[in-house]
C-alpha cells in the first residue's frame, strides 16, 4: 500500500526532475539505496531544524531509512557534540554546526566528514549545489574541505517602531550615524521607551558587534594582529556600547536573545538589534504585526557589510556510514525541503528559493515579512560571516571583544584602556597554535 | 519569666505572623511560575506584570502536542526511583556501620563524586558505559544518578542515627542480637523522619538532574528535565511552555513531599524509648 | 561481662559492620574511579588545535597560576560560597523551628513551604531571570511602586553576587530547613518539657538546648550545602553567563566554559580537579567537626 502511494510519488518526483534535468542522469541516483539503515541526527532544537523534522516522515519514505532525531537547546547540543567526539564515537551521523563559530576548531580537531565528493558525484540530479549561497559555503570550506551543507541563512537586522519614529519625527535611519540620532530624539521625545536594544551579553556581544565593526571598515586582524585598538576598531566599540549605555534598557550587560525581543515585543523598545530568527518571536501576538519596520544595520563608511551566518549540517568523520548519512544531509539541504521550510519562515540559503512563487505568497501574507526578506536579501549578497575572529579560539575570542564592550558600558575603563586589553588577550589567542 | 495566658497567645500571632511572610516569601515566586503557564506565551514577559488575564490551557496541551511528555515523565520516574532506590538500598546500612563505628571515611568517599563538578564525569562516563554497550540505557542513568542521591542519603541519616543513644543498642546485643538486626528492627524504625527527608531529597536531586542524561540518553531514554530545555532558545523560547513544563515537572516532588510528611510530623518514637 | 555474645562479638560484628558499608564504598569507588584517573590524566597533557594531545607534565597547573581569571574566580567562588551559606542556614533554621511549632499546619502546606528546592534550578534561574530584569521584571515594578529606587539587580558588577546569593537562599533555605526538621523531629521531646518546668524562655530554650542538640544536623547540612554551593553552576550559567564582565565568573562556570565553549579539555581538566581538591578540602574540615559535635 505504501509502496504503491510511494511508486506514485518517485514517479512525480522524475516526472519533476525531467524537467530541469537529463532524465538519463535522474536514473544514476537511487534514494533507496541504503534503504533499512538507520541515521542518527544531533539536532539544535531550534527554528531551522524543527522545520525541517516536520517532514521527517517524508524522508522515512523516500529513503526507507529510519531516522533518529536528538534535540537539544543549542548549548547542551554542543556540550553533548564535544563529548561524543571527544569519545570518537560513531553515535552520531549527521549533526548541525555554526561554522562562523565553531568551524575552524571542529575541522582542526578533524571531526567534520569531508563532503567535497559527495555532495558531486553522490547528489541527485535535481541536487542543485550550484544554487546554493557561494559564500555559505564558503563559509563552511575548511583547508580546502566542504564540511558542512547550509541549512538556512540569518544574521542581525534592525527591528524598528514606525510609530514612534513617526511620532518623535524620525525618519529611518540611512547611517550608523543616523541610528544615534534617532535615538537621542525618541530619548527626549518619549522617555518611557527604550531607545535602542541590542546584546549586552558577553559571550553574544560579538554576533551584532560585528555587523557595527564591518560596516565602519573595520575589521578584528591586520597582519597577524589583533587591531581592535585601530581608530576603527576603537569607534565601533565606542559606539555600541555608546549606544547601550546611554540609549539602552537598564542591565542591558545580561541581554541576549531572550531579553531583546521580550523589550521589544511588548512595545517598550523603539529599536531592536537581533536575529532575523527572532521574527516568529517578536511577532507573538500580533501586537507588533502593524507597526514594525525591519532593515539591515544602517550603513558605516564602508557601506553594508552585514554579519550573516547560517546553521550547517555536518557528517561525523567517526560516523561508520557517511554515505547514508550524506543522503539525509542532501535530502535536507534540497531546493524541494529549503522551498518547504522557507514558508515556515526559515530563510532559505538558496537565492532561487526566494523566487519561488509558493515562497512568494507567504511573504506577501504580512507586510514585515516583505521588509524581513528585503533584509536578508542584503544579508545574502554582502553579508560577511566572521562572527569574532578567524581563528580556531573563535568562541574565546567574542569573551575578549564581549569583555571590551562590557567595560565600556559599565564605564569600568577608558576606551584605550579596554581596547588595549581586548587586543592584549586576543593576540595571545592568536598566537596560540 | 511569667508564662501568663495573654503573652502565651501573643507569642502564637507572633508565630503565626513570622509564618505568613514566611510562606508569602517562599511561595510567590512559585505561584508566579504556575499563573505564568496559564497565560498565553507572551503575557509571560509583559511590562508591567499582568495579574488578571484570561487563563488558558495552550501551553500545556502545546507541551503534550510538540513533545512526548509521558514517555519523558515515565523514563524519569525509572530513572528516579531506581537511583533513590539504589541510594537508600547501600546508603542505609552504610550510614548505620558509620555511625555506629566512628570511623568515617566511607561516608567522605562516597561524597567525593558530588564534590567534583558533574561535567567532570561526562566524558569519562560516556566512554566507560558506551564501552560496555550501556548508552541509551535506564541503568547507565540510574547507576549515574545514584551517586548523587547516595550520598545524601548517608549525610542526612548519619546525625539521626547518632542521635540513638547506644544504650539501645547494647541491650539489644546482650540478648544476642546481629549487627545487621539491629538495624533492620530497632535503628530503622527509629529514624523514620531521617529516612523520609532522604527519601525526599534524593527524588528531587535525581529528579531535577539533566547534566549525565545529556550524554548517557542518546535521546532513547531522555528524561524530562533535559527535554524542557528545548523551550529556551533562539527563535525558539516559548515562556509559557517552559512554565507549563516546569509546573509539572515540579508536581511529582511536591506529591511525594506532601505524602512522606505524614512520617516527618508523626516521627517522634524516639522519645518514648529515650524517655 | 562474661557473656557469651559479648566473647565473640568483635570480629564478627567488626566483619558485618564492614559489609554494611562495603556495597556504598564499592560502588562509589566503580563509579569515581575511573573519570577521576582519566582527568587527571587529562591534565597532564595539552591539546593542540589540531586535536593531538601530547603529555605537558605541569603546563595546565603552571598556566593556572598565572591566569588571573582562576584567582578571580576563586575569590567570586569563595564570596558567593559564605554569603549563601550563611543566609541559607539563619533562614533556614528559622523556617525549620517556624514549621515544627506550627503541628498542626497540614502536609500539602508544609511542602509547599519546602518547594523552591523541588523546582529545577534551570527554571529557578529562568523565573528570576524574569522576576529581575531591570526593565521587564516585576521585581522593580513592585520596587517603584512602593516608592523604592529601581536596582540593576544581575545586571551590576557589585549586587550581582548578592542578588545571585539572595535566588539561591530562596531556592535552598527550605532544604535546610527540611534537614533541620528532620533533626528536630527526632530529638527526645523529654528535653523540652524539663526546659519548660524550669521555665526557660522560647529562645532561651532554644540557644541552650535545641541548637547544640541540633549541630550534629546542622552539619551534615552544612556539608551536603557546601558541595553544591563551592560548585554553583546552574543558576549563574543561566542568568549572566559569569558577567557582567567576569564578576559572577566561579570556578566551576569558568572550568565547564573552558571545556565545552573553547574545547580546551586538558585545561579544563586542571580547573576541575583543582575545583575538587578545594571541596574535599572543605568536607574534610567539616566532617572534623561532625566528629567534635556528634553526641
Amino acid at each position: 500500500m505504501s509502496g504503491n502511494a510511494f511508486a506514485t510519488r518517485v514517479a512525480i518526483t522524475a516526472v519533476a526532475l525531467g524537467a530541469v534535468t537529463t532524465a538519463a542522469g535522474a536514473a544514476d541516483f537511487d534514494w533507496k539505496k541504503f534503504q533499512g539503515k538507520t541515521v542518527t541526527f544531533l539536532a539544535n532544537n531550534n527554528p531551522v531544524s524543527q522545520a525541517l523534522l516536520t517532514y521527517k516522515g517524508d524522508f522515512e519514505k523516500l529513503t526507507g531509512m529510519t531516522l533518529k532525531v536528538d534535540g537539544y537547546q543549542e548549548q547542551q547540543m554542543r556540550q553533548r557534540l564535544v563529548t561524543v567526539m571527544n569519545a570518537r564515537s560513531d553515535e552520531v551521523d549527521v549533526f548541525m554546526t555554526l561554522p562562523s563559530r565553531e568551524g575552524e576548531q571542529f575541522a582542526a580537531a578533524g571531526w567534520y566528514g569531508d563532503l567535497s565528493a559527495m555532495s558531486k558525484s553522490h547528489a541527485a540530479k535535481d541536487y542543485d549545489f550550484a544554487g546554493l549561497s557561494q559564500a555559505l559555503l564558503k563559509a563552511g570550506t575548511f583547508g580546502g574541505k566542504l564540511t558542512s551543507m547550509p541549512m538556512n541563512i540569518e544574521g542581525p537586522i534592525l527591528y524598528y517602531r514606525t510609530d514612534i519614529f513617526k511620532k518623535c519625527g524620525v525618519e529611518k535611519p540611512a547611517t550608523i550615524g543616523d541610528v544615534e540620532a534617532a535615538a537621542q530624539k525618541i530619548k527626549a521625545c518619549d522617555p518611557a521607551i527604550t531607545p535602542f536594544v541590542s546584546r549586552g551579553l558577553k559571550p553574544a556581544v560579538a554576533y551584532t558587534f560585528s555587523n557595527m565593526l564591518h560596516n565602519i571598515g573595520g575589521s578584528y586582524m591586520a597582519n597577524g594582529k589583533s587591531n581592535l585598538c585601530s581608530p576603527k576598531g576603537k569607534e565601533a566599540l565606542d559606539i555600541y556600547s555608546r549606544l547601550l549605555r546611554d540609549y539602552g534598557p537598564p542591565g542591558v550587560v545580561n541581554y541576549s536573545f531572550q531579553q531583546i525581543s521580550a523589550l521589544y515585543r511588548s512595545g517598550r523598545a523603539a529599536m531592536s538589534f537581533e536575529s532575523s530568527n527572532e521574527l516568529r518571536t517578536v511577532m507573538e501576538g500580533g501586537e507588533r504585526l502593524k507597526d514594525t519596520g525591519l532593515a539591515p544595520f544602517p550603513a558605516g563608511e564602508a557601506g553594508l557589510v552585514p554579519t550573516a551566518i547560517g546553521w550547517g549540517m555536518a557528517v561525523s568523520a567517526f560516523s561508520k556510514q557517511q554515505e547514508p548519512a550524506w543522503y539525509f544531509v542532501q535530502w535536507a539541504t534540497s531546493p524541494e525541503v529549503q522551498k518547504k521550510m522557507a514558508v515556515q519562515g526559515i530563510a532559505p540559503p538558496r537565492p532561487a528559493v526566494a523566487n519561488d512563487p509558493e515562497y512568494r505568497k507567504w511573504i506577501d501574507e504580512q507586510p514585515v515579512r516583505k521588509q524581513w526578506q528585503a533584509a536578508l536579501d542584503v544579508l545574502a549578497t554582502k553579508g560577511s560571516s566572521e562572527v569574532g575572529y578567524p581563528i580556531v579560539a573563535n568562541p574565546q575570542s567574542r569573551e575578549f571583544i564581549g569583555q571590551a564592550v562590557q567595560d565600556l558600558i559599565l564605564k569600568q575603563k577608558t576606551l584605550d584602556q579596554a581596547c588595549a586589553d581586548a587586543d592584549k588577550g586576543l593576540n595571545e589567542l592568536i598566537a596560540q597554535k | 519569666m511569667d508564662h501568663t495566658p495573654l503573652s502565651e497567645s501573643w507569642i502564637k500571632r507572633i508565630n503565626v505572623l513570622q509564618l505568613v511572610l514566611a510562606g508569602i516569601l517562599i511561595m510567590s515566586p512559585t505561584a508566579w511560575m504556575v499563573l505564568s503557564s496559564f497565560k498565553p506565551s507572551f503575557e509571560v514577559t509583559a511590562y508591567p506584570p499582568t495579574l488578571i488575564f484570561s487563563p488558558t490551557v495552550e501551553n500545556y496541551s502545546q507541551l503534550m502536542e510538540t513533545t512526548p511528555f509521558f514517555s519523558y515523565a515515565i523514563n524519569s520516574m525509572i530513572v528516579t526511583l531506581g537511583s533513590a532506590g539504589l541510594g537508600l538500598l547501600f546508603g542505609i546500612p552504610a550510614a548505620f556501620a558509620v555511625s555506629w563505628t566512628r570511623i568515617s571515611w566511607p561516608a567522605v568517599l562516597t561524597l567525593a563524586a558530588r564534590m567534583a563538578p558533574g561535567t567532570l564525569f561526562l566524558l569519562p562516563w560516556y566512554m566507560m558505559f558506551r564501552e560496555v554497550g550501556m548508552i541509551g540505557s535506564y541503568a547507565a542513568l540510574i547507576l549515574s544518578h545514584a551517586v548523587i542521591t547516595l550520598p545524601i542519603v548517608i549525610w542526612v541519616l548519619l546525625p539521626s542515627f547518632d542521635n540513638i543513644p547506644r544504650s539501645i543498642f547494647e541491650a539489644a546485643q546482650v540478648d544476642g542480637c546481629s549487627v545487621t538486626r539491629i538495624l533492620w528492627k530497632i535503628a530503622m524504625p527509629l529514624v523514620g523522619s531521617g529516612i523520609a527527608v532522604a527519601a525526599i531529597l534524593s527524588f528531587v536531586f535525581s529528579w531535577n538532574y539533566f547534566l549525565f542524561a545529556l550524554v548517557l540518553s542518546n535521546g532513547d531514554s531522555k528524561t524530562l528535565i533535559a527535554a524542557a530545555f528545548n523551550f529556551v532558545g533562539e527563535g525558539s523560547t516559548q515562556w509559557g511552555a517552559l512554565m507549563a513544563a516546569a509546573t509539572l515537572i515540579a508536581l511529582p516532588p511536591l506529591v511525594l513531599a506532601a505524602i512522606v510528611q505524614r512520617w516527618l510530623v508523626s516521627g517522634l518514637t524516639l522519645g518514648a524509648v529515650k524517655g | 561481662m562474661v557473656d557469651v555474645a559479648n566473647t565473640v562479638t568483635p570480629d564478627r560484628q567488626r566483619a558485618e559492620l564492614a559489609a554494611l558499608s562495603a556495597p556504598a564504598v564499592l560502588f562509589t569507588l566503580a563509579m569515581i574511579a575511573f573519570p577521576v584517573i582519566y582527568t587527571v590524566w587529562l591534565g597532564f597533557h595539552s591539546f593542540s588545535s589540531t586535536g593531538q594531545q601530547s603529555f605537558s607534565g605541569l603546563a595546565n597547573y603552571s598556566k593556572l597560576i598565572a591566569d588571573n581569571e582562576f584567582w578571580h574566580g576563586l575569590w567570586v567562588t569563595l564570596a558567593l560560597y559564605l554569603l549563601s551559606l550563611a543566609l541559607q542556614l539563619v533562614l533556614g533554621i528559622w523556617l525549620a523551628m517556624l514549621l515544627f511549632n506550627a503541628k498542626r499546619l497540614p502536609g500539602i502546606v508544609r511542602s509547599l513551604f519546602i518547594s523552591p528546592f523541588m523546582m529545577p534550578p534551570v527554571v529557578a534561574g529562568l523565573m528570576w531571570l524574569v522576576i529581575l530584569d531591570p526593565s521587564l521584571g516585576a521585581a522593580n515594578y513592585i520596587l517603584q511602586a512602593v516608592g523604592l529606587p529601581p536596582s540593576d539587580w544581575l545586571a551590576s558588577p557589585i549586587w550581582v553576587i548578592p542578588t545571585i546569593a539572595l535566588i539561591d537562599t530562596w531556592q535552598w533555605a527550605p532544604y535546610v530547613a527540611l534537614i533541620v526538621l528532620g533533626g528536630l523531629q527526632s530529638l527526645p521531646p523529654s528535653v523540652y518539657e524539663a526546659a519548660q518546668i524550669d521555665g526557660a524562655s522560647a529562645f532561651t530554650t532554644f540557644r541552650r538546648i535545641t541548637l547544640p542538640l541540633l549541630l550534629p544536623t546542622i552539619v551534615t547540612a552544612v556539608i551536603l550545602r557546601s558541595v553544591d554551593l563551592l560548585r554553583f553552576f546552574d543558576i549563574i550559567y543561566i542568568t549572566t553567563q559569569g558577567g557582567p564582565g567576569n564578576a559572577s565568573n566561579t570556578l566551576n562556570i569558568y572550568g565547564f566554559r573552558v571545556g565545552f565553549e573553547f574545547f580546551n579539555i586538558g585545561y579544563a581538566s586542571a580547573l576541575m580537579l583543582t575545583l575538587t581538591v578545594i571541596v574535599f578540602g572543605v568536607v574534610l574540615a567539616f566532617n572534623r567537626l561532625r566528629g567534635a559535635v556528634a553526641w
